[in-house]
């Protein structure tokens, strides 16, 4: 036990070659396995074992909403009513619909344009777009 | 000539008189010099709201869109004609929508605090 407390890093490379001579290995081999070898002696490159510099293979695709390639029109009253309070007619905020700002503010454009040329009702939501798939994240106090 | 499309609202009649207006419409667009692409009909439906025009309040209305090529001087001149005609309850002149659908690229996250905090030097 006490032999192997006392083996430091000068005196494991020592006990190595004094293994390696008693064993009749290659005098070479015993020098690369020597720890805090001097650098004039040859450099092998280390290069080979570190990890190649990548862009993350595992990284998630971009999180897309849910008209992300969907294009709007101020015509598709049915898509725009979605964005909209049943009760007031009033336009879901970013942080309900959960649309990216590009989309928001084509849909908020199309509603407003829909109101203005007669399209789609400003202070309901048309019923028979009632029933509808939920998109907004709203939650109607009881 | 830029694209225009015209989203008319037109009073509920019977279909020889409806198809009149429409002739009636179209006929004035070319003669400002439009070349008239595609009409559309998007059927008879009640409006959204009572709109009233003319000394009359409407409920129901006939919706009709017209894509056409003109100039743009045509747009103002078109208003006007259109606000003279009784059988018109609501014309729109638009720019003809362009669909971009591509390059979304999805919610690309951004780094709040560099984008509302200036750095002190």
């Amino acid at each position: 036990m006490a032999a192997t407390l006392v083996v430091s890093s000068r005196g494991w490379g020592r006990l190595q070659q004094i293994l390696a001579a008693g064993q009749g290995a290659s005098a070479s081999c015993s020098v690369l396995w020597r720890r805090g070898y001097s650098s004039q002696q040859e450099q092998v490159s280390h290069n080979e074992d570190l990890p190649i510099q990548m862009e993350n293979p595992y990284k998630d695709p971009p999180k897309r909403c849910v008209l992300c390639g969907i294009n709007v029109d101020y015509k598709n009253v049915q898509l725009l009513s979605q964005f909209v309070s049943p009760y007031t007619g009033r336009i879901y905020g970013r942080h309900i619909t959960g649309l990216c700002g590009k989309k928001q503010k084509e849909i908020s454009k199309a509603i407003k344009r829909a109101h203005v040329i007669g399209f789609m009702p400003v202070v309901y939501k048309d019923p028979t777009f009632l029933n509808d798939p939920k998109i907004c994240d709203i939650r109607h106090p009881e | 000539m830029p694209r225009y499309e015209l989203a008319l609202i037109l009073k509920a009649m019977q279909r020889p008189e409806m198809a009149a207006a429409l002739k009636r419409t179209i006929e004035a667009l070319m003669e400002r010099g439009a070349v008239v692409r595609d009409l559309e009909n998007l059927g008879e439906r009640s409006l959204p709201y009572k709109i009233s025009k003319h000394n009359q309040d409407h409920r129901r209305g006939g919706y009709f869109l017209v894509d056409f090529d003109g100039p743009p001087t045509i747009v103002s001149t078109m208003m006007d004609h259109l606000g003279r005609d009784v059988d018109v309850i609501r014309p729109t002149f638009l720019k003809h929508p362009v669909s971009k659908t591509e390059e979304c690229g999805g919610i690309i996250p951004v780094n709040y605090e560099d984008k509302l905090y200036t750095k002190k030097k």
